[in-house]
């Protein structure tokens, strides 16, 4: 019996250690199998399957074996069709509709291309969040969590390379903070300087005033799911009872000027149609007595709540004075009592963009790509709930305009939009503030883009460092699943895009892609990709790379669209929804 | 006659009693150089607050936005001390939006006072109940009582008063009950402390021998001779409730604007410490002499108050 069983134990221990040699073995000679490196992708192929489909293999090249992702039909509302790697340095971009954007688009940092094979080995998520690997002039070399993100020169860069060997990026809520540490010399660019601090750094010889054109705009919003806002006659009211120049003059720095329109006017039909309401507290009055809100004893008409955070941003830079501002102008104009209520920022945002803020709301938008789509259609589209209800005189005709192409074909379809918002007031358009970032004068080529971060390669400051101080600690670096600024900043100086932002405007030019171009009706567009580029891990970037990157993002299906929210906003909003996105 | 009689009795002799102690106290106040100077800030600033509409050259709300002359965080612009004519007076500048800094620190006064008197008011009279009852019984409800308040102690006062804005909303009357609510074991303990002691002693004894009841045994007899330590301790506190209200209002977490607090005019013009020093300079200092003022005099009655300082002054 005994002899017996320790004879089964042996056995079964025999059988586990060759299962396992088995096992092992097979990894490590499976390892080495890694010079057909352009044949590694195929092997990777069953892990996910279902959102990549494998193209048949090309005869002429026999080597390369392109991936693709695709939509099963363009029933689920997106604009992407499929992406697919045609050849090696060749990608397709096969829309569901005409999208004049796309070049914009693209260029963004959220569309960043990383390693196929890192994205698989992350899994999506965990390293890739801290350390992302590019194709761009630095690496990340540690990310000290609380205090700084430390940079180095990527030697084998495919563009100029950068003067400073190592990039040191810091972050300093406060703009006093951020000056001083320009002022000391312990920073080499500042972002963002107070209004009130200009001409601080203009009197200084040793500092450089940087302006920052990228179009943006602040806005009153209101709910209309909510009394008395469910009124439009109400909402006009406000809209002519607030004296915008009197606080375009007296709380924002110059350059700015007032809204005339909810896009600026920078923007190809961004102002097209009517001007907003002037300031007309009278014809106001009037008309809130004529919708029902006559004035009490004390002058009151109705009571409500100014929300907003006190959060810094370009076109709002002095959110708590702004909104005690408007707190009294409101009172003396039109004798609506409002309280001032500052909110913790997150929730702010998911409030206001839910439609849950009873009062009104202090918002505002910076232009991501230099599109009215950018403007107009995130925030009036059929689905967004921020201003109660939608309408559809400007849904309708955004979406038309989406469809079309050429700018002057486009102008009269945004003009009856933008009419149809002065018309329904689901905001009032406050102001296009001007920004500004500030440098050492010794930092030579010093610049910012209007669309994007300033490239850190670009700026020599003339030492072995350079020092970049910006508002707040990046949430993660893997910016694929990221909205905020202070995120895309340190990514774009690592992963790169299909196509960049000019230095000096919002044109694109070549990046990853040497070119992209569309068929007749801008529904196709074919991007040849840089050939002899590697990323920062050594590997060569190739066309799997670029589609790959795009369906961890776009396809909700695929195994590594995990991120660091998982919500990939970019993907979602500026591509109208993610291919095989779970139904709610 | 009888009635007459009774008050003729009793009361008297407590009357000169108390008499006594509070006439020793206020001469040994009165003697003490930082006691005296707490208590003229003191006085002065309940005046300002009092006559702050009086004294207040403008209302704490309205700006000066189109006036001429006026800039936003306009620098200080005192005529006396040679500031052109051809500009408005504001002597301690304008802010922000264009509104008298002046004005605005006067009418916070009242603000800060009146959260100083009312949190420790209401923290004073809802820890010395819970403190007297929980000494006076004992046993299991002084345990689970006492062990409450340690529990509440045993969190960082501040962090505290944060939680508890977080679950009842901003605002200044949240602010004042969450530093009302931080403050009440600090003086439960107090009072429990004197309560113990005071009710072993013989004439608490001698009263209950008579056949008084609890109440009238703790009321009475017991709490008026715990008082000094409340005094004190609810002096020094105050100090302590204005500059956590102020701290709170710097966080956005106390008083909204417009309401002209020192905290919130520090806080919504910290950024400014290097362009427009006046806008946190002014409102600081009003902090630091408030605050100053309270704990001179709390360490001047504490002096005064204390016993074995009395015998050595009458021996």
């Amino acid at each position: 019996m005994n002899s017996r069983s320790i004879l089964k134990l042996l056995a079964i221990f025999v059988l586990a250690s060759m299962i396992l040699v088995a096992c092992g073995g097979g990894a490590a000679t499976e390892a080495p199998a890694e010079e057909p490196a352009a044949e590694e992708p195929v092997a990777e192929e069953p892990a996910e399957e279902e959102p990549m489909e494998e193209e048949e293999p090309m005869e002429e090249e026999m080597a390369f074996e392109g991936l693709s992702v695709a939509a099963a039909d363009c029933e689920y509302g997106g604009d992407i069709s499929s992406i697919e790697a045609t050849g090696e340095y060749e990608v397709t971009f096969n829309l569901c509709k005409t999208d004049p954007a796309f070049l914009a688009k693209v260029a963004f940092t959220p569309f960043g291309i990383q390693p196929e094979e890192y994205i698989a080995s992350t899994g999506g998520t965990g390293e890739l969040l801290e350390a992302p690997i590019g194709t761009g002039p630095y690496q990340v070399t540690e990310w000290v969590r609380g205090e700084q993100v430390i940079y180095t020169a990527y030697a084998d860069y495919w563009g100029d390379p950068a003067p400073a060997e190592t990039a040191v990026l810091r972050w300093q809520t406060e703009g006093a903070a951020r000056l001083q540490e320009l002022q000391a010399g312990t920073a080499d660019y500042i972002t963002n300087v107070s209004p009130d601090d200009y001409s601080v750094v203009e009197e200084n010889s040793d500092l450089q005033l940087i302006p920052d054109l990228n179009p943006n705009v602040v806005y009153v919003g209101f709910t209309n799911t909510f009394a008395p806002y469910d009124d439009v006659a109400v909402r006009q009211a406000i809209s002519m009872g607030i004296d915008r120049q009197r606080i375009v003059d007296n709380f924002y720095p110059g350059g700015s000027e007032v809204a005339s329109h909810f896009t600026p006017c920078s923007i190809p039909n961004g102002c097209a149609g009517e001007s907003w309401y002037d300031f007309d507290a009278e014809a106001a009055n009037t008309m809130l007595d004529e919708a029902g809100f006559p004035a009490d004893a004390n002058g009151v008409r109705f009571t409500t709540a100014i929300y907003y955070r006190d959060v810094f941003r370009v076109y709002l830079p002095e959110p708590g004075l702004v909104a005690v501002e408007l707190q009294t102008q409101l009172r003396e104009n039109l004798g609506i009592e409002a309280e001032v209520v500052v909110m913790e920022s997150g929730e702010f945002i998911a409030q206001s963009t839910d439609g849950q803020l009873d009062g009104i709301h202090l918002l505002g938008w910076g232009a991501d790509y230099p599109h009215v789509t950018n403007f107009l259609d995130f925030h009036f589209n059929e689905n967004n709930p921020q201003f109660g209800d939608t309408h559809p005189e400007i849904y309708e005709a955004l979406t038309e305009g989406a469809g079309i192409a050429d700018v002057d074909a486009a102008a009269s379809v945004y003009e009856t939009a933008n009419n149809a918002i002065k018309a329904l007031v689901p905001m009032m358009p406050l102001a296009h503030g001007a920004n500004a970032n500030a440098a050492l004068a010794t930092l030579d080529g010093a610049y910012k883009p209007p669309f994007g971060a300033a490239e850190f390669y670009k700026m020599d400051p003339g030492k072995d460092t350079l020092v970049f101080v910006q508002n707040a600690e990046p949430i993660s670096l893997y910016c694929a699943d990221e909205t905020d600024g202070e995120s895309l900043r340190p990514c774009q100086q690592v992963v790169e895009s299909l196509l960049e932002y000019a230095t000096d405007s919002g044109d694109t030019v070549p990046a990853l892609a040497t070119e992209c171009v569309s068929n007749d009706d801008a529904s196709v567009w074919t991007c040849t990709l840089r050939e002899g580029v590697t990323f920062h891990d050594g590997s060569t970037f190739d066309a799997n790379d670029v589609v790959a990157s795009w369906a961890a993002g776009i396809d909700a299906a695929n195994p590594f669209h995990v991120g660091n929210t998982g919500g990939f906003d970019y993907f979602s909003y500026l591509w109208g929804g993610l291919i095989n996105a779970p139904s709610e | 006659m009888a009635t007459t009689a009774e008050t003729f009795d009793t009361p008297v002799s407590q009357d000169y009693g108390s008499n006594s102690l509070l006439r020793l106290t206020l001469r040994r106040l009165f003697k003490q150089r930082n006691a005296l100077i707490g208590m003229v800030i003191l006085l002065f600033l309940v005046l300002v607050a009092t006559f702050a509409p009086i004294i207040a050259p403008h209302s704490p709300t309205v700006d000066f936005i189109g006036v001429e002359g006026a800039e936003k965080r306009g620098d200080p612009c005192i005529y006396l001390l040679g500031c052109s004519r051809d500009k408005p007076q504001h002597i301690m500048g304008l802010d922000g939006n264009f509104r008298d800094q002046f004005s605005r620190l006067i009418f916070g006064t009242r603000v800060s006072l009146f959260i100083g008197f009312t949190t420790i008011g209401a923290a004073v009279i809802v820890g010395t109940l819970i403190g007297s009852v929980s000494g006076y019984i004992g046993g299991w409800f002084d345990n689970i009582v006492m062990r409450f308040m340690d529990v509440i102690l045993a969190f960082p006062s501040f962090l505290l008063a944060i939680a508890i804005i977080t679950v009842l909303g901003r605002g200044l009357q949240n602010a004042l009950y969450a530093i009302a609510i931080v403050n009440i074991p600090v003086f439960a303990r107090l009072v429990r402390a004197s309560v113990l002691s005071i009710k072993e002693q013989e004439y608490v004894s001698a009263s209950r021998a008579l056949g008084a009841n609890s109440f009238r045994l703790l009321f009475i007899r017991i709490l008026p001779n715990a008082l000094p330590p409340l005094i004190v301790q609810s002096t020094l506190s105050i100090a302590g409730a204005i500059l956590e209200a102020a701290a709170l209002s710097f966080l956005g977490l106390g008083a909204q604007p417009p309401t002209p607090e020192w905290g919130t005019m520090l806080g919504s013009e910290r950024n400014q410490v290097f362009t427009a020093p006046h806008l946190v300079f002014y409102p600081g200092l009003a902090i630091m002499f408030t605050v100053l003022a309270f704990n001179l005099l709390g360490d001047g009655l504490r002096d005064a108050l204390d016993p074995r300082l009395v015998q050595k002054g009458s021996g």
